[in-house]
C-alpha cells in the first residue's frame, strides 16, 4: 500500500477540467469569485438580487464560483550514473510509485521524463490518467542500469506542456551549478519542487583513518584519499557548502529544495509539501 | 659504479614496472561526483609514494632475477709497504723445536712459531703485496703476490701439514724471485727466507741467482732458525778441513748472499722471541711509499635488489591492510 502525497498548489491551475486544486476556471465550487452578467453566465439560480438592484446599468448579476481544476504532475527524474549510488534508485522508484498513485487519486494527469545523456523516448511518459502505464514504467526502470551524465535535463522543458504544471525535480544535483541554473531557467513556467537525493555514505559515514580509492560513477576518474579526521571534516564541510549553494540557487528561482539524505519516506515529503502550501 | 646483469632478456620485464602507473591495485569505491571531494595534497603525495614503491618493488624483483651485479674494478692506491715473498723452509727439521726435539706440549715447533709470528706480521702489513713460496726437495708455489691478507694467512696456516724431506734452497730462491717478474717496480721488494738449515748451491744456480737478484732489485732477509747445537751462520770453522760448502752450508750460503750485491740482512734466531725480534726489525725497516692497484671483486647486487623489493612489498602489504573496506 503506497502512501499518498498531499500536494497542494499555492497557485491556480488553468486547466479546464474539474479536479481537486484551485483553478482559474469558474464553475461548480464553494469559493465565491465574482459577479458576472446573466448573459455571460446564464444560470438564473445564482442571480444575486442585491447586486442586481445596486447595479447602475440595471442588469442581472450572477454569482460565479471558482472551479476546482486538475493539474498536470510531472516527475522529471535524473537518470545519470550517479543516481545509481546506494539506494537512490530505490528512492526514485518509490517516489515514482507514490507520485503516480497520488496523481490518480486526485484525478490529475501524471507524466514522467527520465533524462541521462539525452532524453530517450522509452523513458518518457506523457501526462495521462492511465493508471496502468506507471507500473509498467516502474518495472522497466527496475531492470535498467543508470549510466551517463545528466545533460539531458537541459532539454526536458521541451517535453513539458506550455501550461503551468507541477514538476517534481528528482536529482542528486551532482552537476555544475551553471547547468542547474540553465535547467531552472528553462523550467520557470512551471511550479518546480526540487527533491535532492543524497546519501549519508557519500560523505558522513566515511572512516577517520585509512586509504580509500574513489571512482567517479560518471566519468570513471579515480582519486585515492588518505583519510584522516581533518580531511573527513573538510569533506563534510564541502558537502555542506554544496547544500548551501544549491539552496541559494533553488531559492533564486522560487523553489525550496528538500534534501533527502536518509531512507525514502513519504511523510518527510508530505511535510515539505505542506510547509510549502502554507 | 659499473653495473651489469647476467641475463639481458629478463630486463624486458622492467616494462612490468610501469603497471602500477596505470592501476593502483586498490579496491575502488563508487563516488557519485568526484568534483565535490576537496583536493588534498597529502593524499596525492601518499599515492605518488605508493606508486613509486610499487614501481621500485617490481623493478627490484626484475633486476634481482636478471642478476644485477657490480663488475670487478681496480683502484689505484698509494701506500707505505713492500712486495714481500715469504719463502718458507718445509724440511722436516722445521717440525722440531728449537731444542732439536720433537715438540711436546711445553715448547712449540720452529714451524709453528714461524707460522704464528708470520701471521701476526701479515696482519700488521695492511698495504703490502705478499706472496708465499715454499721449498723442500723442490720449490712449491703457494700464493702469488696478492693484497688479499686472508688468502696469505690461509697459505701460512697451510704449512701446518707435515713437512717433507730435503732442503733445496736455490730452487726455492729462484721461485721466490720469479714472483717479481711482470710486476712494476714500486716500493721495496723483499724475499723473506725463513729456514732452519741451508744447502750448498751449485755453480750454475749461483750465477743465475746473482743475475736475478740484480735484475729484480730484491732485498733479502734471512731468518735462520738455529737449532741448539747446530752450526750457525756466523760460526767460523774450527778446523780448516771443514771449511767447505758441504760441511758448513749455512756459512757458505751467508757468504754467497753477502756477495750478491743487493741489500741483505741475516738474523739468527735461536728462540721464538728472537724470531719475533727479527720480524719486528723487518716490519720497521720496510716501509717505503709504493704505488699499487687494488682490485675490488665483482659484487652481486641481486640479494640487495630482492631485500629492497621485499621491504617495499611489505610496506605495500601494510598499506593494503590500511585500505578501507566499504
Amino acid at each position: 500500500m503506497t502512501e499518498t502525497l498531499f500536494y497542494r498548489l499555492p497557485w491556480q491551475s488553468s486547466a479546464v477540467y474539474p479536479g481537486a486544486h484551485p483553478g482559474q476556471m469558474i464553475g461548480a465550487g464553494q469559493l465565491f469569485k465574482r459577479h458576472d452578467p446573466l448573459v455571460a453566465s446564464p444560470d438564473p439560480r445564482r442571480i444575486d438580487l442585491r447586486a442586481s438592484v445596486l447595479d447602475p446599468f440595471a442588469t442581472y448579476r450572477v454569482r460565479v464560483y471558482q472551479q476546482q481544476s486538475t493539474v498536470n504532475i510531472y516527475l522529471l527524474a535524473d537518470m545519470s550514473a550517479s543516481m545509481g549510488y546506494a539506494d537512490k534508485k530505490q528512492t526514485l522508484l518509490q517516489f515514482l510509485q507514490a507520485a503516480a498513485n497520488s496523481a490518480f487519486n486526485y484525478g490529475d494527469k501524471f507524466g514522467f521524463i527520465g533524462c541521462n545523456e539525452h532524453i530517450e523516448h522509452r523513458w518518457i511518459l506523457p501526462a495521462s490518467q492511465q493508471s496502468g502505464r506507471a507500473p509498467a514504467l516502474l518495472k522497466q526502470l527496475e531492470r535498467h542500469r543508470f549510466t551517463g551524465t545528466a545533460n539531458g535535463l537541459q532539454h526536458a522543458a521541451a517535453f513539458l506542456p506550455s501550461r503551468r504544471s507541477l514538476v517534481f525535480l528528482l536529482s542528486d544535483c551532482h552537476f555544475p551549478l551553471s547547468q542547474l541554473r540553465n535547467l531552472l531557467g528553462s523550467l520557470q513556467g512551471h511550479d518546480v519542487i526540487p527533491l535532492v537525493l543524497w546519501n549519508q555514505d557519500e560523505y558522513a559515514t566515511l572512516p577517520n583513518w585509512g586509504l580509500i580509492s574513489f571512482q567517479d560513477m560518471e566519468n570513471n576518474a579515480t582519486r585515492t584519499l588518505f583519510m584522516r579526521p581533518a580531511l573527513r571534516q573538510k569533506l563534510i564541510a564541502a558537502y555542506q557548502q554544496r547544500q548551501l549553494d544549491l539552496k541559494h540557487m533553488f531559492r533564486a528561482f522560487g523553489s525550496e529544495p528538500l534534501f533527502i539524505t536518509e531512507r525514502y519516506s513519504t511523510q518527510t515529503i508530505n511535510r515539505h509539501l505542506q510547509q510549502r502550501g502554507a | 659504479m659499473n653495473l651489469a646483469v647476467d641475463t639481458q632478456w629478463i630486463l624486458s620485464g622492467l616494462l612490468l614496472a610501469l603497471l602500477p602507473l596505470f592501476n593502483n591495485g586498490m579496491r575502488v569505491s563508487p563516488a557519485p561526483w568526484l568534483t565535490l571531494i576537496p583536493a588534498d595534497k597529502l593524499s596525492m603525495f601518499v599515492v605518488c609514494c605508493l606508486r613509486l614503491c610499487a614501481v621500485a618493488a617490481i623493478a627490484g624483483l626484475v633486476l634481482g632475477m636478471a642478476g644485477l651485479h657490480r663488475t670487478e674494478q681496480s683502484r689505484e692506491r698509494i701506500g707505505h709497504g713492500a712486495h714481500i715473498v715469504l719463502l718458507l723452509d718445509r724440511s722436516s727439521s722445521m717440525d722440531n723445536s728449537f731444542a732439536g726435539r720433537a715438540p711436546n706440549g711445553a715448547e712449540e715447533s720452529k714451524a709453528a712459531a714461524a707460522r704464528r709470528l708470520l701471521t701476526d706480521f701479515v696482519k700488521q702489513r695492511q698495504n703490502d703485496l705478499i706472496g708465499v713460496a715454499e721449498y723442500s726437495t723442490s720449490p712449491l708455489f703457494v700464493m702469488p703476490l696478492t693484497e688479499n691478507k686472508n688468502a696469505v694467512q690461509a697459505a701460512i696456516a697451510a704449512t701446518a701439514t707435515p713437512a717433507l724431506g730435503f732442503t733445496h734452497v736455490s730452487k726455492g730462491l729462484g721461485m721466490a724471485l720469479s714472483f717479481f717478474q711482470q710486476q712494476p717496480v714500486t716500493g721495496s721488494r723483499i724475499v723473506l727466507l725463513v729456514s732452519d738449515g741451508a744447502a750448498a748451491i751449485d755453480h750454475d744456480s749461483e750465477l743465475k741467482l746473482r743475475h736475478w737478484f740484480k735484475q729484480q732489485q730484491v732485498r733479502l732477509y734471512w731468518i735462520f732458525l738455529r737449532t741448539a747445537g747446530s752450526p750457525g751462520i756466523f760460526d767460523k770453522p774450527e778446523d780448516s778441513r771443514d771449511d767447505n760448502a758441504q760441511a758448513m752450508p749455512e756459512l757458505y750460503l751467508h757468504q754467497f748472499f753477502l756477495g750478491l750485491g743487493s741489500p741483505y740482512q741475516a738474523y739468527e734466531a735461536e728462540s721464538p722471541d728472537a724470531l719475533k725480534q727479527a720480524i719486528a726489525d723487518i716490519n720497521r725497516l720496510e716501509n717505503l711509499p709504493m704505488h699499487y692497484v687494488e682490485r675490488i671483486p665483482k659484487q652481486d647486487l641481486s640479494a640487495t635488489c630482492y631485500s629492497m623489493a621485499s621491504l617495499l612489498l611489505l610496506v605495500l602489504l601494510g598499506v593494503k591492510f590500511c585500505e578501507v573496506k566499504r
